[in-house]
């Protein structure tokens, strides 16, 4: 009875799936433009960056907490690594624009973890503070030299690989990679004791502080990654790119299924939740629907996704 | 090393050491002194209970021990040396393994997973270390089976009942190599074949030469079981006795510095009913009992009584059929219920006053407003007549002891004036003295014209206070016994295993 109670769960587990899919052939059913080639293309593309903050925000809100800052830590990010892309070449620029993110990653994590402030304060405060910073380093202009960032980077926005998007493939890559980690080594098993139960895992032996610091550094590296992304498809650094991306984010997180509460959540759950969001504007683009409709539907779509989990667990 | 434990391993010799031993251990928290110069010592191979009232400093000096807090002043030997613990992993590492008393387990993780918590099985892949799983269920299984415990180990934890938790949580504490076992109330939850399984278990260690901290408000287990006892009060070692050389009663005289009260029982005459389900009729004046084994739904029929079950129940209280359905109309019934967990019971960072009032809220208010001196009078009355310390209405809840918490969640009922007190398992992990007064109180409310029903786990508990015990099995009830026919824990046993 026991056993066959839990598979039933994971099956009421798959519901972002199931919506995705329903979502998708609702949209295919009522205009055929969805099915383009194209199209298909263009979600991908579109999903990828997102798809990058989205697993970052899974490693802190698995971990019990909670990331705003993300979206001015792409921006940062971005503008970094086109400043040191100009002086020093690709690498050095990727490096410093990734390693920018870590950086704010880790002012989050040492406050929240170390000095025990509130997740939510403590990255609303880096997430105004980051963005005041891109704009004294960058004086608020783009970030793209005088005759552009390098050809090679540049192109990576466009490029393909395999038939593929490289944008696609960075997040495809690191899914594995990243799951991996979550799912079958010990430090990703004491990122979820931690966050499913703090106490339970800091008497454990579980250096609690430590894990709930690194979530955050993940967190602030991966929004990096996607700073150079999209840098990299914007053909340079953008000082206001990123804003509301914290928000879609974590509505993503949230919609495949991860809980606030912490220890729950996986990395492609909630890379399904980033193609619900995406999908979702993408119809309703393509069916015309006016776009301030859109943003009603959107936040709409995130509160039904939450109270249904919610009516899940009453049960 | 100090000059004090030279000279005593010159005296007693290596195999004389203690293997975990605290010595003039203070500890302050603000203006209150928790320990105040505590001397303990537990040897290899020995079951060295700790017992004391709630505040006396043994829950302080079991997270000294484990590592949760340090001391003031004073020094904690492991085995010899000195240790200065900065944190729980260093005391397991140690070590010196710690079973909680509120279970500490994850409860989104599977049963594998939180018994390997900390320490999980590995296997290297390319130099990554990779979660051996298979090794991680088959270690569960193992040590489960000692237990006599075969629960599927991929399952969640939290869709396992308490005391099956507490099983994992025991079994997970074994799990670590350790030299000093730390049990605190690991009992309160527990049932009695459970209980014989555990100290099965505690006595197989012991003869493998762990050394055993037990601490426990149940006196007759430490009388039973502990090859000597050290009594704390006021954050001192009050006595340290050797088994045969000390009686429960001699326990309460030392925790509390008096004689134990003969609790007796005044049977009032039974008058009008109060309750009447189709199973339960319950009159003013009286207690009953409800009794079971562990998963037989005896706290389930106090829920259903408190609109917590679905689908409600049709009862009449007070000659007036009442649909209960939720817990307020269960309160507007004139229904109380005193649940198995504080925390449930009580909103902890609000303080005792506005606790006690927060049931009462809608009834106290002017034209809209709540009128403040008349909820004092009402807190001050209650706090009294509850004896609730320390006397401060403003203080935050969580700041007071255990028992005089359960005392608060009794008080925001009575300041509600509820007719029928329902109450799961309000003595567990309380002291001897809080849980009398306890009784005192119920048998206080219902000469008042109250009814109560009371559902523990500790058949003695009930055998002392109730007028009658329904014995519960599968959530239904099975037979009843009056005080009349005998009641006593015997018959008690008898009727909720058959």
């Amino acid at each position: 009875m026991t056993a066959g109670k839990d598979r039933w769960l994971n099956w009421a587990g798959q519901a972002p799936l199931l919506t995705l899919v329903v979502l998708c052939v609702v949209t295919a059913l009522m205009t055929n433009r969805f099915l383009s080639p194209l199209n298909l293309t263009n979600i991908l593309v579109q999903s990828s960056i997102m798809a990058v903050i989205a697993m970052g925000m899974t490693f802190v809100i698995v971990g019990g907490g909670f990331d705003l800052s993300v979206g001015s830590t792409v921006a940062l990010s971005g503008c970094v690594a086109g400043m040191v892309m100009l002086q020093s070449g690709i690498l050095a620029g990727v490096v410093a624009g990734i390693a920018a993110g870590a950086l704010v990653g880790l002012v989050n994590g040492v406050t929240v973890a170390l000095l025990g402030v509130n997740p939510f304060i403590t990255t609303l405060g880096t997430m105004v503070l980051v963005r005041g910073v891109v704009f004294l380093i960058t004086g608020g202009a783009p970030v793209s030299g005088e005759s552009g960032l390098p050809s090679a980077f540049v192109a990576f926005g466009s490029a393909r690989f395999f038939g593929v998007h490289d944008l696609v493939w960075v997040p495809a890559l690191l899914l594995i990679a990243l799951s991996g980690l979550l799912h079958f080594t010990p430090y990703g098993r004491r990122i979820y004791a931690t966050g499913g139960g703090r106490e339970a895992a800091f008497l454990s032996g579980i250096p609690v502080e430590r894990i709930i610091a690194s979530t955050y550094i993940w967190c602030g590296a991966l929004a990096g990654v996607a700073g150079v992304m999209l840098a990299a498809r914007l053909q340079s650094g953008q000082p206001t790119a990123g804003e509301f991306y914290e928000l879609t984010a974590i509505a993503a997180v949230v919609l495949g299924g991860a809980s606030l509460q912490g220890g729950e959540g996986a990395l492609y759950k909630s890379i399904i939740g980033v193609f619900i969001m995406i999908v979702l504007g993408n119809s309703l683009n393509l069916l015309n629907v006016d776009s301030y409709w859109q943003r009603v539907a959107v936040g709409a779509v995130i509160i039904a996704a939450a109270a249904a989990d919610r009516l899940r667990s009453r049960s | 090393m100090t000059s004090a434990s030279d000279a005593e391993s010159l005296a007693g010799g290596a195999e004389h050491e203690a293997a975990a031993k605290v010595e003039g251990v203070r500890k302050r928290f603000g203006a209150t002194a928790a320990l105040d110069g505590v001397d303990f010592a537990v040897m290899p191979g020995e079951i060295h209970a700790l017992v004391g009232e709630n505040g006396a400093g043994k829950s302080t000096l079991v997270r000294i021990l484990s590592g949760v807090y340090r001391p003031d002043q004073g020094r904690v030997t492991i085995g010899g040396q000195d240790c200065s613990f900065t944190s729980p992993h260093d005391a397991i590492a140690s070590g010196v393994v710690t079973i909680p008393q509120e279970l500490r387990l994850v409860p989104t993780l599977s049963v594998a997973e939180n018994l390997a918590l900390g320490d999980l099985p590995v296997r290297r892949v390319l130099g990554i270390p990779i979660v051996d799983r298979a090794r991680l269920r088959a270690d569960a299984r193992a040590q489960l089976a000692r237990f006599d415990f075969a629960p599927d180990p991929d399952r969640s934890v939290r869709h396992l009942g308490f005391a099956e938790q507490q099983i994992i949580a025991i079994a997970k504490a074994l799990r670590l190599r350790c030299r000093v076992l730390i049990l605190d109330e690991p009992t309160a939850a527990l049932e009695s074949p459970e209980i014989t399984r555990l100290f099965a278990i505690l006595a197989r260690l012991k003869d493998q030469g762990t050394a055993i901290v037990y601490v426990s408000h149940r006196l007759e287990e430490i009388v039973a079981l502990a090859d000597r006892c050290t009594v704390l009060r006021d954050g001192r070692a009050a006595a340290v006795a050797r088994r045969g050389e000390f009686s429960a009663t001699d326990l309460v005289h030392a925790m509390t510095g008096r004689m134990e009260q003969d609790e007796r029982v005044i049977v009032t005459t039974p008058g009008r009913v109060l309750l009447d389900t189709d199973s339960v009729r319950l009159h003013a004046g009286e207690i009953i009992g409800l009794a079971g084994l562990l998963g037989s739904g005896a706290g389930r029929v106090l829920q259903r009584l408190f609109g917590l079950a679905h689908p409600a129940s049709v009862v009449r209280v007070d000659d007036e059929p009442r649909r209960l359905d939720r817990p307020l109309a269960a309160i507007d019934a004139g229904i109380g219920m005193v649940p198995p967990a504080r925390e449930l019971g009580l909103v902890m960072n609000l303080s005792v006053r506005e606790n006690i009032l927060l049931p009462s809220l809608g009834h106290l208010h002017r034209v809209g407003l709540i009128n403040r001196r008349a909820g004092d009078r009402v807190v001050a009355e209650l706090m009294d007549m509850l004896d609730i310390r320390p006397r401060r209405p403003g203080l935050k809840v969580s700041a007071l002891s255990g028992g005089n918490q359960q005392k608060v969640i009794v008080a925001k009922w009575l300041a509600r004036r509820v007719k029928v007190l329902l109450l799961d398992e309000p003595t567990q992990g309380i002291d001897v003295a809080a849980k009398s007064q306890i009784h005192a109180l119920l048998r206080d409310f219902v000469a008042r014209g109250g009814g109560v029903l009371l559902h523990s786990n500790e058949l003695s508990e009930l055998a002392r206070s109730c007028d009658a015990v329904l014995a519960v099995r599968h959530g239904h009830i099975t037979s009843r016994i009056d005080r009349a026919d005998g009641l006593d824990e015997e018959r008690l046993h008898a009727a909720i295993v058959t």
